[in-house]
């Protein structure tokens, strides 16, 4: 003990020594430099090598609470519902339109008929055959219900013209239509639900998927193996998928750092380069269908004013912005269309670009020439959004508008702008589908339930575009349609495009063939574990 | 009839142990319903419509009605009210989870093993922690262990407990790989070994206050006569502060745990989020998020009554044990 004590005594050797210490720990860490592990499929590359088995653990920021694929719309039950049941077509990871359960599909030249002919030997994870007849009760159900995804189209009737032949028609056109069917509310399910009460079903429900759900606890992780009934031959490889419910980011980080899990669903701009330089670990990306924006409230006594949001768009470097703030994660956006989706004209668009003097004459042809102040409402715990409010507020202030911040929590800002209770706010756009429709008619129709995003956005002539683009078959004259619409919202500034952010996904370098999808998405089927 | 008229007899008595008992129960049943009224409204006040949460931004406007008929949210406030109360007395329970559907008290019933654990781990750390370094500095008084260990609270107290689990898991667990980063292991062995880190952080908040309290307590023992006397009687250091110091200073640090095991509850609903584990905190943690009004009810009652129930443990058996505390928690 006296030997301790007259040791401690030394502060000049204890202090060097636990520097050493620490040091050492620091140390403990190497660094390299993997390339992106991009749209993983990539199920070829050493073939002799790869093993079939394991389990994949995938940390996620929430709990998956219902398997009711026409009342969800959340990723958090969207993407464990995608796992269970499966559209006919579906959209692969460039966002193109893919058959699926379906082999062959065809619309007819009024843009009325569609049909589907099913894939041979197709079958349920229960061992039962799909027919068309559970093609008709899984639309059909989906237009009863309706849902927060409903089918917009005007369904005239479903048809099972034969055990393999699934026939929608119309009553009008509606071009979307056929994008909105690789949705995942669009999948599969059970004639009848196969026998078994609606409440029963989606407690263990039964779909074509590559997974079961073999444990789920609804406020905890979920379970699901291998679908032996798969209808890709061979696949899944993996013979467990388990989401690993963990809420906070920090901890999931260290948790895939330390190989507890084997991906992770939300991985935050600033940590991208330290889990892409980890030793054991990558980052896997894709362009995604979001569009990060400034969205205005065209309630709002300033913003109602055209000239105050163009001075407020040409005040702001949204290169230097999108290059401070998303590490090389994200693309500059022009247009409210990112670019994974057809149409945008994200190029070619005249957008409102950093000119600070246009700014200011465009601020004098407003009815507050020499300024004014107001608010921005953002999200708190969201430090890349908190960024973005302080480059904004530097950008208002050297035209002359002085902008306050006012970060709340995320619950009560949902319902503040729900409410029309803000003035300006950040958030982002997504796409349901790889459709131009989808983001457009959400952001500009100020009589759908979004009133235009919550911006009160009107004009009749993009109404009027909007309208025709849903009813013009594909091609140049509804590019046409869509190039107008665009240059007008980006005259018109509603709201500014920011950045189209990348999906980022953590994953550990022993992942192989993980494909991530443009809505933020994964697929399983293809993955190996080394 | 006989019994109650006497207890009621002696009750009366201003010192007597049952009236103080009874006074005791009434004030613990009083705070109880306090916070159930306060836990009730407080949640309404707050901004965030609980069905959005479920439905997600892009629901309609009908969806979002029919979603309030469906949970009773279109009641008026005192009917909700009533329906609480009502609930809380026939079921114990303050209803079904709005997010996942179960009964609020399966939820937490499933949550509450992990959580409770936690807590008896992270006491047992900081009793075992603090015996030892008061011990220390108490013997080495005003010598240099003395002092470190009378800086090491000052330090501790100013850390945040989350940030004390960040760098415990960042030095410990992902650079040494010595413990699991978070979530609960399996079997007894795998809780027990996964709970080691946030048990030590959680203990992390309790020390510097228990090792203060103990050391001051030593140290009046060490001083007092008695132990003046026995060393006199040439009985060796060790056994006299064994037998005689520990038992003597122990009695007012227990005290002090108990009063501190609302803070203990506390800090270990910070240190499950920090650590992942899916206990009633990360329960708590993701009820508030999603507004999910009766699970946050049914947390903080339990967490109340369970409050309640061991201060006044804490009180009867200090009282058991030195009669002399009697009434003067």
């Amino acid at each position: 003990m006296s030997k301790l004590n007259s040791f401690l005594r030394k502060p000049f050797l204890v202090g060097p020594l636990l520097i050493l210490l620490l040091v050492f720990v620091a140390g403990c860490s190497g660094s390299k430099d993997t390339p992106d592990q991009n749209k993983g499929a990539n199920p070829g590359t050493d073939a002799d090598q790869l093993v079939n088995g394991g389990t994949f653990t995938y940390g996620r920021p929430a709990s998956v609470n219902s398997f009711d694929l026409h009342n969800q719309i959340t990723s958090n039950n969207a993407f464990a519902i995608d796992k269970v049941f499966e559209p006919l077509i579906t959209f692969n990871s460039d966002g193109e339109i893919i058959d699926w359960l379906a082999k062959s599909h065809s619309i007819s030249e009024d843009g009325l008929t569609y049909t589907f002919v099913l894939r041979d030997g197709l079958k349920f994870s229960n061992g039962t055959e799909v027919t068309a007849k559970d093609a008709v009760f899984s639309i059909q159900r989906h237009l009863d219900v309706g849902g927060p995804l409903a089918i917009a189209a005007q369904v005239a009737s479903l048809k099972d013209q034969d055990d393999k032949t699934f026939v929608i028609t119309l009553k009008e056109p509606y071009t979307p239509f056929i994008s909105e069917l690789t949705n995942f509310s669009n999948g599969i399910i059970p004639d009848n639900f196969g026998g078994v009460s609606e409440e029963e079903f989606f407690k263990n429900p039964i779909g074509t998927g590559p997974f079961v759900v073999e444990k789920w606890d609804p406020a905890g992780d979920l379970t699901f193996s291998k679908n032996s009934n798969y209808w890709q031959e061979g696949k899944p490889y993996i013979d467990k998928l388990v989401y690993k419910l963990i809420e906070d980011d920090s901890q999931a980080i260290n948790q895939l750092k330390a190989g507890e899990v084997d991906a992770i669903e939300s991985l935050a701009l600033e940590n991208a380069n330290e889990i892409k330089q980890g030793a054991d670990t990558t980052v896997v990306t894709n362009g995604s269908w979001v569009t990060e924006q400034l969205f205005f409230n065209t309630l709002d006594e300033h913003f109602s004013d055209i000239h105050v949001r163009r001075a407020l768009a040409l005040a702001l470097d949204r290169e230097g912005l999108t290059n401070a703030l998303t590490f090389g994660y994200a693309q500059v956006a022009n247009s409210l269309l990112p670019p994974a989706i057809p149409y945008n004209t994200n190029d070619t668009i005249k957008a409102l670009n950093y000119d600070v003097n246009a700014a200011k004459e465009e601020l004098a042809k407003s009815a507050f020439p020499s300024g004014f102040s107001t608010k921005l409402l953002i999200a708190s715990g969201n430090s890349t959004r908190a960024q973005e409010a302080q480059i904004i507020q530097a950008a208002g202030k050297s035209i002359g508008i002085n902008i306050e911040i006012e970060s709340i929590e995320l619950a009560s800002f949902r319902e503040r702008f729900f409410a029309y209770d803000f003035s300006a706010m950040l958030n982002s756009g997504q796409a349901d589908s790889p459709e131009a429709n989808s983001i457009l008619a959400f952001q500009t129709d100020p009589n759908g339930f979004s009133k235009s995003y919550w911006t009160h956005y009107t004009n009749d002539e993009v109404t009027k575009l909007l309208n025709e683009g849903q009813k013009t078959l594909d091609g140049t004259e509804r590019g046409d349609v869509y190039a107008n619409l665009q240059q007008i919202l980006a005259d018109e500034v509603p709201y500014i495009p920011l950045y189209y952010p990348d999906i980022l996904k953590g994953v550990r370098s022993s992942v192989e063939g993980l494909v991530v999808l443009p809505n933020g998405s994964l697929r399983f089927e293809d993955v190996h574990l080394k | 009839m006989i019994k109650s008229s006497s207890l009621l007899k002696k009750s009366a008595d201003i010192n007597s142990p049952y009236r103080w008992l009874i006074l005791a129960l009434i004030r613990a049943v009083a705070v109880i319903i306090c916070v159930a009224v306060a836990v009730f409204f407080i949640i309404r006040i707050v901004p965030g419509d609980p069905a959005k949460m479920i439905l997600g931004e892009y629901s309609t406007p009908e969806a979002i009605e029919s979603m309030h008929h469906t949970l009773g949210l279109d009641l008026p406030l005192w009917e909700q009210f009533l329906r609480f109360v009502q609930n809380l007395f026939t079921n114990g329970d303050t209803g079904a989870s709005i997010t996942w559907g179960t009964s609020t008290r399966e939820l937490i019933a499933d949550r509450a093993p992990v959580t409770l654990l936690l807590i008896a781990m992270a006491s047992l750390v900081a009793i075992l922690v603090s015996l030892v370094l008061a011990t220390l500095a108490a013997t080495h008084k005003d010598r240099l262990l003395d002092h470190l260990i009378r800086i090491f609270p000052t330090i501790t107290l100013g850390m945040p407990i989350f940030w004390v689990g960040l760098l415990l898991i960042l030095v410990l667990s992902v650079r040494l790989g010595w413990f699991p980063v978070g979530g609960v292991g399996e079997g007894w062995t795998g809780t027990l070994y996964s709970l080691t880190l946030p048990a030590i952080t959680v203990a992390f908040s309790q020390i510097p206050t228990l090792v203060r309290s103990l050391r001051a307590q030593m140290l009046e023992v060490l001083e007092s006569d008695f132990v003046v006397t026995l060393k006199a009687a040439g009985i060796p250091n060790r056994v006299i502060l064994m037998k005689h110091v520990l038992r003597n200073s122990a009695l007012p640090t227990l005290m002090l745990l108990g009063v501190n095991i609302s803070y203990l509850i506390g800090g270990t609903l910070v240190v499950e989020q920090v650590f992942g584990i899916k206990g009633i905190g990360s329960l708590l943690f993701s009820a508030i998020s999603k507004r999910d009004f009766p699970v946050i009810q049914g947390i903080a009652l339990y967490c109340a009554i369970s409050v309640v129930i061991i201060s006044l443990l804490i009180e009867i058996a200090s009282w058991w044990l030195d009669p002399r505390t009697k009434g003067k928690q």
